[in-house]
């Protein structure tokens, strides 16, 4: 038999045939690091627990328009794709125009966006009714709910009126159908050329009429007869784009009439010999439906599907899908975006920077309310969870000290026959560290275990969801059992040693 | 060839001379009795000699070496390599076993070595009950296990402290045959005691008195 063999089964026999005693050691560190075990996990299980409750407190960053940039749709989802997926919460997009109700002589600030993106940014507002489902639903805050009377199924008439304020940007594809429009442009050496046009009920073109009187005859005189040329307008929609131009140097008006209307328009050929007089047709065109785009309100009605209680200034506003919005103003441009991120304030401004930094063309800030609020929540539970950690620690190591004292004390005898018998003092320390090791893993495995349990229970109690086992908890948790049992027999130790042999010899 | 020599040895506690300039030589393969009554210094001669103490004043020479200025972790070396103990409460590790409680001997000179450790066991006739726990066995069995454990490292020396007072007459018979056995094989021992039939089993008995050696008795029936 080895030397480590006898050792291993003196410690075994010592906390196996003591059974009482071992127990009572074994129970403190144990409860001890089930706590601990449980208490970190919850530490660090807090800020995520919590994040995602905060997150009810409503957005705490907001996306812009860069400085001479446009926010839309799709910069947005440009600007969206740089968050990892499972930090995004919600992110809410918000147009505003003010809306005029005509029959009650009230205009509101009508707000589009997009409700399922609402609910995650600010799951806090109250809906009486429902949110809108269905096209030309509409939510309206209390506020103007009480001023005007309406409630959950009234309908109400919304007026755009593409003011200085409100007309900006591009008309959409299908704005004015049936309309007819008149507009001219600048056409060879400064003259006129003008051009009136009717449309068809899909928004295409039925009709075009062009006055190039102005124009050279033999030239550009004939953008007013040629039928191939007027001819190929006829079941094309506005803006057009003009094409079949070679000369690289020409002029701004052609240019204009090439590059004004968005990529995919439709398209027109220009006149041999009178591209100039061409282009001042099309941009006669484009300007004609640009001009009459901004300047046509437009009234749609509207079902009222629910009734918005925020008690906040959103009670004065009107909501509507976005694409309802953008179908009545036709301008598909955002004013912000609301977004709620679960992450750490550090790493929210990390974000921030990010998309600002980018070259998406938008800023992003945070709310500084919220985030603030969150991060020093946060950390004060941080701060408390760790204070009750530090305290059981400090008592699992009183605990299982007084314990192990008390086993030396009952072993006086032992340890004076152990030296008597020829234990130096380095066997003595060894053997009671021993002890202490063996209870200290065994506390710390069951710790570990128990501590889990204590955890996920603490969590579905309080937080209300589950934690997943951290594998790094088991050793950790061990280590630490064992480092709190042996720094505690540290003092025992040093008692135990300190026993004088010859007692042994007194028939005490 | 002396095993054991105390020259002048003086241990004293404040006013009170435990021993006074004490002398004794006990050569080797001897058997020697200490008697005297409570507080003669008995017990501060075995301590001093068991190595577990210093004397005040003095020279020890076992086998040849002064433990009288031997740093205190030496001593522990040299009990455990010259000096098997006896003592009059039998002190077993209660939470091991008869075997295992001489294997700890065992364990802290060398190497444990259970046959060896059973083998031990059999001499002291308890071969039988070598796995039971020292809640189990007797007083008389106790103190067998001791003298196994005693003998177990072939020390120089076996100490024994009042082998016999908590044994019956027919245990204390055993362990006067154990002794006689060891003395037979050349182990020298120094037994104390206060019964004088213990002591007279012995080839001489050396009597203290206030710390002092107030007779020495060469036992004329000794038998060999």
């Amino acid at each position: 038999m080895t030397k480590r063999r006898m050792f291993l089964r003196m410690i075994t026999a010592s906390l196996l045939r003591r059974r009482s005693r071992m127990l009572i050691a074994l129970l403190s560190i144990g409860i001890g690091a089930t706590i601990l075990a449980g208490l970190v996990t919850i530490y660090y299980d807090v800020p995520r627990q919590m994040r995602s409750q905060m997150r009810s407190y409503g957005a705490n960053m907001l996306v812009m328009p860069a400085e001479g940039e446009t926010l839309t749709g799709e910069t947005l989802d440009e600007a969206l794709a740089q968050f990892p997926e499972d930090a995004l919460v919600g992110a809410a997009p918000y147009r505003y125009v003010r809306l005029d109700m005509t029959s009650r002589q009230q205009s509101f600030t009508t707000a589009g966006t997009d409700f399922e993106q609402v609910r995650k940014t600010s799951p806090y507002f109250s809906v009486e009714g429902r949110y809108p489902e269905a096209t030309r639903e509409i939510l309206v805050g209390k506020e103007i709910a009480e001023t005007i009377g309406v409630k959950v199924g009234s309908e109400m008439e919304l007026t755009w009126q593409p003011s200085a304020s409100n007309a900006q940007g591009e008309a959409s594809d299908d704005w004015t159908p049936g309309a007819s429009l008149t507009g001219s442009a600048e056409g060879w050496s400064g003259g006129a050329v003008s051009v009136s046009t009717r449309l068809d009920d899909e928004g295409r073109i039925a009709e075009i009429t062009v006055d190039a009187s102005t124009q050279t005859a033999e030239f550009g005189g004939r953008a007013q007869t040629d039928e191939a040329f007027l001819g190929q307008f006829v079941g094309k929609k506005l803006p057009l784009r003009l094409t079949g131009v070679t000369d690289e140097n020409a002029g701004a008006g052609i240019r204009t009439a090439m590059t004004a209307a968005p990529e995919g328009s439709d398209e027109v050929d220009a006149l041999t010999g009178a591209t100039v007089t061409s282009s001042a047709v099309v941009n006669a065109l484009n300007g004609a439906r640009a001009a009459t785009a901004a300047n046509q309100p437009r009234t749609m009605k509207y079902t009222v599907s629910g009734i918005l209680v925020t008690g906040g200034e959103e009670e004065g506003y009107v909501f509507m899908a976005l694409s309802d919005l953008e179908n009545l103003t036709g301008e598909d441009r955002l004013d912000v975006a609301e977004l709620s991120v679960s992450a750490e304030e550090d790493q929210l401004n990390a974000y921030a920077e990010q998309l600002t930094g980018g070259d998406i063309g938008v800023t992003a800030r945070l709310v500084k309310r919220v985030t603030k609020s969150e991060t020093a929540v946060l950390g004060k539970l941080q701060a408390l969870v760790f204070l009750v950690t530090a305290v059981v620690l400090l008592l699992t190591m009183i605990c299982v000290s007084t314990t192990m004292m008390a086993v030396v004390s009952e072993r006086r005898r032992e340890i004076g026959l152990r030296k008597a018998l020829g234990a130096s003092d380095n066997s003595i320390r060894s053997e009671f560290l021993g002890e202490g090791i063996f209870l200290g893993t065994l506390g710390g495995v069951l710790g570990a275990i128990l501590g889990f349990v204590f955890a996920q229970v603490v969590s579905v109690n309080v937080f209300g969801s589950s934690i997943t086992f951290q594998p790094l908890l088991l050793p950790v948790t061990v280590i630490v059992s064992v480092a709190i049992a042996a720094v505690s027999c540290l003092a025992p130790i040093k008692r135990a040693v300190a026993i004088d042999p010859a007692l042994v010899l007194k028939g005490e | 060839m002396s095993l054991l020599e105390l020259k002048n040895v003086s241990k004293i506690y404040g006013e009170l001379k435990a021993l006074d300039n004490v002398s004794l030589h006990v050569d080797k393969g001897e058997w020697v009795a200490i008697m005297g009554p409570s507080g003669s210094g008995k017990s501060t001669m075995m301590n001093i000699i068991g190595c577990m103490d210093k004397p005040t004043k003095g020279e020890v020479l076992l086998d040849g070496v002064d433990i009288s200025k031997e740093s205190s972790k030496h001593l522990t070396d040299i009990r455990r390599d010259k000096i098997g103990l006896i003592f009059q409460q039998f002190h077993m590790v209660n939470y091991l076993t008869a075997v295992e409680n001489v294997m700890v001997s065992q364990y802290y000179h060398s190497m444990p070595d259970e046959a060896e450790a059973l083998e031990a066991l059999g001499r002291v006739g308890l071969r039988e009950r070598a796995r039971h726990l020292p809640s189990q066995l007797s007083g008389g069995e106790q103190q067998r296990v001791c003298v196994a454990r005693a003998l177990i490292n072939h020390p120089e020396l076996i100490l024994a402290d009042e082998p016999t007072g908590n044994l019956d007459e027919a245990n204390e018979n055993i362990v006067l045959d154990l002794f006689r056995q060891l003395h037979r094989e050349g182990t020298t021992l120094i037994v104390v005691t206060h019964d004088p039939e213990v002591a007279e089993a012995a080839q001489r008995t050396i009597v203290l008195e206030h710390g002092r050696v107030a007779k020495e008795v060469i036992n004329e029936n000794f038998v060999e």
